[in-house]
């Protein structure tokens, strides 16, 4: 059961937005290849329990969020020397052979109906190339979403032995009254022996509705570590992914998240071991106020020739309030026995003890509390190498407690 | 090591199960499940009116219920046509509801019963026994001292008949309702033999009461149904055990047990299942624990093709506990998911689940569970630990919790591990003089440990039996 086509969704408007964006043939008809597969695809899987379904993505009206053929953004990128960061309209003159090789090869524009229809209709993104050898810092992309629907497409490619590290923020621009859908896509392509951090801020309008699926195909002794963190939308889902495909390579997704209102937050990450050696470590910290909900399924999944795997994966979650719903479901799915695989999950409230001991020091409770939530954070703000990020990401959860 | 053991020790452990006796039957329905069948069942067990209503309206569900195919990494149940099975055969005994001497029982059926060691447990070890051979009990005893104090063990066939109140009140009506899943629904529609529990006001029964559920029939499916009420304040421990000769086709066994755990209460479930690797075994068991109220789970599975079995507990009252140990064992062809759900529903409760599985050669082990805290239930906590070995790459350990927290003073932790025996255990135990086969098994006693100490010593040695018959083959 496919979600309702939007009425102005032809491929009409399709080849308008290709036009629009002179791009080459074979992109126009990879758009339209996403455009006649969405009869065909179902929404991302949600978690069901007897009687619960954990996120309810039937509910979203496509029909009055997308709106393809109006979209807007006002994006920055700064790119350090060595290191290709365009938008691909400007990226596709000189590395369209390359874009043409690589684009979708990680992300299956098919996956679900949502990714496809992102295939289909994105407007911005980014390309971003690192040849052999460069180590880059900082690359740094800012977003501002102006239109009621927005698709994004990132594209990374990492030569050998190169290194980068990546800062990706979205935020809404012009005021907002009505709801609104944000789609987001990023694939990364790591090469032999590179190293890919990309760091991700999320922090749209609570009017606005996400949809994320980040994805690494890592390379033998290839590192790509992801760093999430989302604080906006009214709902978010978000998937990261990797894929350890080549011998030794290693990962790490690492997220935050903070919950409050009547957010809802739908986090997955998810690691297939497919070779020897590989090394996955999965953290999540999250916290809820209010009405907030939080929905997160971890998946580390070893196949059979993944011999000597190490996979770890900690989800902790701190509830603020009573009326906040906390849903985890860390899953293991081990078919080599050569594994050292665990997982631990927590649900609670700010440690009673440690609240005392800050309290009887005549820090006011309230502070003490959010000092100790702003601590939660720290094993994943510690993971960030791009600075401005974890100043940003801090700033963030510091207003959210005032 | 006492005399109770030595039957363990002297019989050749797969020759205890693994034997078949010709099928003697006094009634055997037609295969498959109509109106009809169910008719016939109901009208040769006497029943009343309102249990062959209930039976009917199962069948309806059951009928309109699709098969569950779409949880991730479920046992295949493609094989599983109930118009395949023999839902219902009454073995040849005289006396219905079963004999309370076991030389009045045929000699195949004592025999049956003598080379799985009950007749000897239950001289030494039990307050009561029920032996079910096919569809009905044939045999069902228990110490004249528990039945003084008002405590009730009989078959459910006969319970039907003689506590119809009480059974009428908590027959799938509050705890396991035939529409909780498509073979609760076929339980409920064809369902013969089992237990009637029901233990008074503040009465301790001591020694456990078991029941015993053996298979003997190809193709036939066993449908028997446990309800065990314990009032205010008692306390029993309930020990079931089964098992079945192996058949190229496939056998059917969906049993359905309902607890209630009445206040301050403490009820222990024991299963030890040694299912023939034939067996598709899908059951729904569920307790309802009042305020105070204790409830136990403890499992081993070893055998059977496919097992689906997740015993829950509804912690209702204030204060109710629950604890869940189980074990799977998963070799050869063998696809054993299985956990715990716990629900809690009131402020104060507790939950701990602990879950040891193994898997070897193509073997797969699954622990699927789901703990809910509801809103409102403050103060609750739960911990899980779920801990898998592995033999080799040939098998799959999967391990897929569920947590929903709707409350936030609450303690939630969750814990799984993955692995192999550790290279360095064996050679410390080789280096002690132990040969590489005894080592590992040393070391699986070990992980199982946790489940075989929550058993009498007879239960507890024959888990280990089974475990170590499991082991061999694979360790030679």
């Amino acid at each position: 059961m496919s979600a309702q086509l939007p009425a102005n969704l032809s491929a009409e408007t399709v080849r308008e937005i290709s036009d629009a964006r002179d791009e080459p043939e074979w992109l126009l008809e990879a758009r339209l290849e996403a455009l006649d597969a969405l009869d065909e695809l179902d929404l991302p899987d949600v978690i069901q329990t007897p009687g619960r379904r954990w996120t309810n993505l039937e509910a979203l009206d496509f029909e009055s969020l997308v709106d393809p053929l109006n979209q807007a953004d006002e994006t920055t990128r700064e790119s350090p020397e060595g290191v290709v960061v365009l938008p691909f309209t400007e990226a596709l003159p000189e590395y369209g052979d390359l874009i043409e090789e690589r684009f979708g090869s990680v992300v299956d524009p098919e996956t679900n109906y949502l990714t496809a229809l992102s295939a289909a209709l994105f407007t911005t993104g980014t390309f971003i190339y690192v040849p052999e050898g460069v180590d880059a810092e900082d690359v740094k992309i800012r977003a501002e979403m102006n239109s009621r629907s927005l698709f994004s497409h990132t594209l990374v490619v990492t030569e050998k032995s190169s290194s980068v590290t990546i800062l990706e923020a979205i935020e809404s621009g012009d005021s907002v009254d009505d709801a609104r859908y944000f789609s987001n896509l990023v694939e990364i392509d790591a090469g032999e022996n590179s190293y890919v951090q990309y760091g991700s801020l999320q922090n749209l309008d609570e009017e606005t509705y996400t949809y994320s699926l980040k994805r690494a195909d890592a390379d033998t002794y290839s590192t790509v570590n992801w760093i999430e963190g989302n604080l906006g939308s009214r709902l978010t889902r978000s998937d990261i992914e990797t894929e350890l495909n080549g011998e030794a390579s290693e990962t790490k997704i690492v997220g935050a998240f903070f919950g409050h209102d009547d957010q809802h937050l739908d986090i997955n990450a998810r690691v297939w071991h497919k070779a020897e050696n590989t090394t996955a470590d999965l953290v999540t910290r999250g916290v809820l106020d209010d009405e907030a909900r939080s929905v997160y399924e971890g998946v580390q999944d070893v196949g059979r020739d993944a011999w000597s795997t190490n996979s770890y994966q900690r989800e902790n979650t701190l509830m603020l309030s009573d009326q906040s719903e906390a849903d985890a479901s860390p899953k293991l799915i081990i078919n080599n026995h050569d594994t050292e695989a665990s997982h631990a999950a927590s649900v609670g409230q700010v440690d009673a003890e440690d609240l005392f001991y800050m309290v009887s020091r005549s820090i006011p409770e309230e502070q003490a509390r959010n000092m100790l939530v702003e601590g939660f954070f720290v094993p994943v703000l510690e993971e960030i190498a791009v600075d401005e990020f974890r100043d940003d990401l801090e700033e963030l959860i510091a207003a959210r407690l005032r | 090591m006492s005399s109770d053991q030595d039957h363990l020790k002297e019989t050749d452990t797969e020759a205890r199960f693994e034997f078949k006796k010709e099928q003697k039957a006094a009634f055997v329905a037609e295969k498959g499940l109509t109106e009809e069948t169910i008719r016939v069942i109901s009208e040769d067990k006497d029943e009343p009116e309102w249990m062959l209503e209930r039976r009917l309206r199962a069948l309806k569900q059951f009928q309109k219920m699709p098969m569950p195919t779409d949880w991730p990494g479920q046992p295949d149940l493609s094989e599983v046509d109930v118009n395949k099975i023999v839902p219902y055969i009454r073995p040849d005994v005289e006396v219905r509801g079963g004999v309370d001497d076991w030389r009045d029982l045929p000699d195949d059926i004592k025999d049956t019963f003598d080379k799985l060691g009950i007749p000897e447990a239950e001289k030494n070890a039990l307050s009561g026994v029920g032996a079910q051979y096919e569809s009905e009990v044939v045999y069902q005893n228990m110490q004249e001292r528990w039945e003084e104090k008002g405590v009730v063990f009989m078959n459910m066939d006969q319970a039907v008949q003689e506590h119809e109140d009480i059974v009428k009140e908590y027959f799938m009506t509050k705890c396991v309702p035939p529409s909780d899943n498509k073979f609760a629904a076929l339980h409920g529609a064809i369902w013969s033999g089992g237990s009637f529990v029901y233990v008074p006001e503040d009465v301790t029964v001591e020694m456990p009461v078991q029941a015993y559920f053996r298979m003997n029939s190809e193709g036939m499916g066993q449908f028997e149904h446990t309800l065990i009420v314990a009032e205010k304040g008692s306390e029993v421990h309930y020990i079931e055990g089964c098992s079945a000769p192996k058949y190229s086709a496939f056998n059917l066994h969906s049993g359905g047990v309902e607890v209630f755990v009445g206040e301050d209460a403490h009820v222990q479930y024991s299963t030890v299942q040694n299912w023939s690797k034939n067996t598709y075994n899908l059951n729904t068991k569920r307790a309802i624990v009042e305020k105070g109220g204790r409830m136990e789970w403890i499992s081993g599975s070893m055998g059977s093709k496919a097992t689906m079995l997740y015993p829950a507990s509804i912690l209702k009252g204030r204060g109710a506990s629950d604890n869940h140990i189980t074990i799977a064992f998963a070799g050869e062809g063998q696809n054993i998911d299985t956990g715990a759900k716990v629900y809690h529903n009131a402020p104060e409760t507790k939950s701990t689940i602990e879950s040891k599985s193994i898997s070897k050669d193509g073997g797969r082990t699954n622990y699927r569970g789901l703990v809910h805290i509801a809103n409102g239930a403050k103060n609750s906590s739960t911990a899980v630990e779920c801990d898998a070995l592995m033999f080799d790459n040939e098998s799959t350990s999967d391990t897929m919790p569920y947590m929903e927290i709707n409350e936030s003073t609450v303690d939630v932790a969750h814990e799984a591990t993955v692995g192999k025996i550790g290279d360095e255990d064996i050679f410390y135990l080789q280096s002690r003089g132990l040969d590489d086969d005894d080592a590992k098994q040393m070391i699986v006693s070990g992980f199982i440990e946790p489940i075989t100490e929550e058993l009498p010593i007879e239960y507890a040695v024959e888990l280990n039996r089974l475990v170590e018959l499991e082991m061999e083959g694979s360790l030679g």
